[in-house]
């Protein structure tokens, strides 16, 4: 792991979990695999502060046990899983557009809790919407339940792998840590639980709402005695299918940029149609004819078949090449490209990155060196008619931040200078990976000036918490207008003005975080995509 | 009546008859002829006439002497020639032989022009003598210097007359061994909103997509009209130039092309294709990492946390939070 990584890493976990969670995990991220008294000794810490850290790194998947050789265990942490941490939003966002609050809350609480059972994340899913609610009404645990099965089907939330039932059991000792399982059918196979009830509030302070919890007391308090139903299955949020629907999103997008609305939602439609049928790391979706494509175009779409045909064609031709066709059966039978399109994405960032940080003419040089792939100096002031003088300049800036380098090709055995070819060239792998390792840093610097201006204004931020809980009290035990004013004023006008601006800030850089994190999607889904066709 | 010695001459002794002979066999001889031919030829006449006559041919530049491994050879001068060379011997009048090899040499350089130093070479003369000979020549207006572009320190000559090639002086690009950078800018920027203007009207029409595409397409040869009528160039431009133009487009990522096969014959049409270009929008937007200071930050390798650089108190978030 990279020092940037490891950095992000730590900043990551400290402000979701603490200290003592952080100093075990960035241990075991920089040291890889390590059995328990390994890590206690060498971080300091008592054993049972160890235990619980691992619990809680367990507990969101964060970190992995194996049985090694001789019976020890070992803990390995997994630093990609905690740099997704910075994604969460995006899956909360994801998840509410598609299914609107129930969905957001739901995988709100998965996330944040790791692993859950069914029950558990209903139950505190229709609490939490009934509160914001209006007063009277209380959501059903069918409706939430029923959009926890649609997530399901849709593979967005997944069984988490479970201890092996072991029915003729070894008469030998149990191996000292259970090794989980979990097979490709159970996986998002819903329980079948009749979970009746409804939300409930937690204040409950209007007068028909204490009439009913009486009631439901005691139910509620047997329930509590009774196994829950579904113990022992829990359930996860699948972060890959949270990917492949990211990288739709980003085709889709770059489509209705390069072309227009139709092409998009055709694209759309055929990516839909592969969600399940193609695994998230194929290069190519499976082949779709276009009479299926046309019978799955969303409703309000009315274009002949003609047109869609015609539409097609265009796709394929586009030299951007994210539409290939693979066939003519069925009228035609269309594939997505994925790898090339990925491909084409990350050039788009690094094409982008060059044009802003050096400008447009060395934009101009660097994809004139992606398309030629080599070229010598003269060529390069030839085709990008740029003068000498200025081209060299940006090509050695180039050169030195590692966007472009140089392949030497001698004339002569003893490779002198002045009889060798130097051409210029885009490794766009190794480049990718080095603008990757920018991003990691430029989150770790958002993140530590966010917690650096909370810092600086604690003292103001306290004081306000303060007036605000004061407020709050008061208004519970019914104060007059005047003493309310009164109290809001002890937060003078530039100090309200501070916190307006610390607010803000704080939104800034955290959005910005996220914006980085697209960047940083963008790059690891192609360099993965890369090292799996190897 | 006393005898006097009279020289008999014969007959065809006359030096222009001897010349025009030589002439002849030269004509039939397209490939030279050697001394022993013309002995052959006219056996009556002397040496010394023979040579006497083979010098004014040569001096008035009808005649080429080489040198063959039998021999010198004599052959006649292409006709072409004929004209400059008389105007060359009106002014060379007074020039030594060294000035007329110099001269040849660089006539036969051709439109590209030959270097000091290779003029050097190949006449086997010291420097001084080089660097007079073309001073006299220059002065007398029988061959000028052409700053090359490549090298900006180099001086070929050439004939007075003579256009340079377009690998010296850069062609159409260059004025005056500058490269005109404005003069491509704005030729950019005109071919672009051309074709941006192009595709526009072709989206607007709403017709089914594959007319809206094809029309928004335009060749190359249309570009070219339209810039030839725009007028904004003093100097005439080709095809190829404008090509070269539209492609710097392609790599600002503004433009796309394709080449599509076209009868011969069509307008514009080249070895049986043509180049179509068409506006293009990009495919993403300014992505994210450059919307955090950190992806523009020149520093960036040297900030770390505690150091003199640290986003703590970094100037360019500072600045770019105040927003």
């Amino acid at each position: 792991m990279t020092q940037a990584e490891i950095k992000l890493c730590s900043l990551l976990l400290q402000e979701h979990f603490g200290e003592i969670v952080e100093k075990i995990g960035v241990h075991l991220v920089r040291t890889g695999s390590q059995p328990l008294r390994v890590i206690a000794h060498d971080t300091g810490t008592s054993l049972d502060q160890v235990k619980k850290a691992l619990c809680v790194l367990i507990q969101h998947n964060l970190v992995i046990h194996r049985v090694h050789k001789r019976g020890v265990v070992e803990y390995e942490a997994q630093c990609s899983r905690v740099l997704r941490m910075l994604r969460y939003p995006r899956y909360i966002y994801t998840a509410k557009t598609l299914y609107s609050d129930t969905g957001e809350l739901l995988v709100e609480e998965l996330l944040l809790n790791g692993k859950m059972t069914m029950s558990a994340v209903v139950k505190k899913v229709a609490d939490r919407l009934t509160e914001t609610m209006e007063d009277g009404k209380t959501m059903d645990y069918a409706e939430v339940s029923n959009t926890f099965v649609r997530l399901a089907d849709t593979h967005f939330v997944q069984r988490c792998p479970v201890v092996p039932a072991t029915e003729n059991s070894e008469p030998g000792p149990p191996p000292p840590a259970p090794t989980l399982v979990i097979s490709e059918k159970d996986m998002y196979l819903v329980p079948k639980l009749s979970l009746i009830g409804k939300g409930k509030r937690r204040r409950s302070s209007d007068e028909d709402a204490t009439g009913e919890p009486k009631a439901k007391r005691p139910k509620h308090t047997s329930d509590n005695k009774e196994p829950i139903p579904d113990d022992g299955i829990y359930w996860q949020a699948n972060l890959d299918r949270f990917h492949q629907h990211f990288r739709d999103q980003a085709i889709v997008s770059a489509v209705a940029n390069r072309m227009d609305q139709t092409s998009s939602e055709i694209v759309r439609t055929m990516l839909r149609m592969s969600e399940i049928t193609t695994s998230s790391s194929a290069p190519f979706t499976q082949p779709l004819s276009s009479n299926e494509i046309f019978r799955s175009l969303p409703v309000g779409y009315n274009i002949s078949k003609q047109v869609l045909d015609q539409y097609l064609t265009l796709l394929a031709d586009d030299p951007l090449e994210f539409v290939g066709k693979s066939g003519d059966s069925g009228g035609g039978m269309y594939v997505i490209n994925l790898h090339k399109a990925l491909g084409c994405l990350a050039t788009a960032s690094l094409e982008s990155v060059v044009q802003e940080r050096f400008g447009s003419r060395c934009a101009r040089i660097f994809r004139l060196v992606l398309q030629k792939k080599h070229l010598e100096q003269k060529q390069v002031e030839d085709f990008a008619m740029i003068p000498a003088k200025e081209a060299k300049d940006m090509l050695y800036k180039m050169l030195s931040e590692n966007f472009i380098s140089l392949q030497e090709i001698p004339k002569t055995p003893d490779h002198a200078p002045s009889r060798t070819f130097y051409l210029y060239t885009v490794n766009i792998p190794s480049a990718a990976r080095m603008l990757l390792h920018r991003c990691y840093k430029s989150v770790a610097n958002l993140i530590e000036r966010r917690q650096f201006e909370t810092k600086e204004n604690k003292r103001l931020l306290e004081k306000s918490q303060r007036v605000e809980a004061i407020i709050a009290s008061m208004q519970a035990t019914g104060a007059e207008e005047a003493q309310l004013q009164e109290i809001e004023e002890m937060i003078t006008a530039p100090e309200r003005q501070q916190l307006e601006t610390l607010k803000r800030n704080v939104n800034k850089l955290d959005a910005c975080e996220i914006q980085v994190d697209e960047t940083i999607f963008l790059l690891e889904s192609y360099i993965e995509s890369t090292l799996k066709r190897q | 009546m006393a005898e006097v010695k009279v020289k008999v001459q014969p007959p065809d002794a006359d030096p222009v008859e001897i010349e025009n002979r030589i002439i002849e066999l030269c004509h039939q001889f397209p490939h030279g002829i050697t001394d022993q031919v013309i002995q052959n030829e006219m056996p009556h006449i002397e040496a010394q006439q023979r040579a006497v006559a083979i010098n004014r041919l040569l001096s008035m530049g009808q005649l080429d002497l080489l040198r063959s491994n039998t021999g010198l050879l004599y052959r006649i001068k292409d006709s072409q020639n004929a004209g400059p060379v008389s105007f060359f011997l009106s002014k060379m009048k007074g020039s030594d032989n060294q000035e007329k090899l110099v001269y040849q040499i660089i006539e036969d350089a051709g439109n590209k022009g030959i270097w000091s130093r290779d003029i050097r070479y190949k006449s086997n003369l010291p420097l001084t003598e080089i660097n007079k000979i073309l001073k006299n020549l220059e002065s007398k207006k029988l061959i000028k210097a052409v700053k090359s572009v490549a090298a900006s320190k180099k001086k070929v000559y050439m004939l007075y007359n003579l256009q340079p090639d377009r690998s010296v002086t850069g062609g159409a690009w260059y004025s005056d061994q500058d490269f005109e950078s404005e003069f491509v800018e704005v030729l950019n920027q005109q071919c672009f909103k051309f074709l941006q203007t192009k595709a526009e009207t072709a989206r607007e029409s709403k017709q089914n997509p594959m007319i809206q595409r094809n029309s928004s397409f335009a060749s190359s040869h249309e570009v070219w009209k339209f810039i030839c009528e725009l007028g904004i160039s003093k100097v005439e431009l080709s095809m190829e130039d404008i090509e070269t133009i539209l492609n710097t487009l392609i790599y600002d990522g503004k433009v796309e092309m394709t080449i599509i096969a076209a009868k011969e014959g069509t307008v514009g049409s080249v070895d049986g294709h043509m180049k179509l270009y068409r506006a293009v929008n990009p495919v993403i937007p300014p992505t994210g990492l450059v919307r955090a200071p950190c992806g523009l930050c020149p520093v960036f390798d040297d900030c770390h946390e505690g150091g003199e650089i640290s986003p703590s108190n970094c100037v360019y978030m500072t600045e770019w939070l105040e927003f």
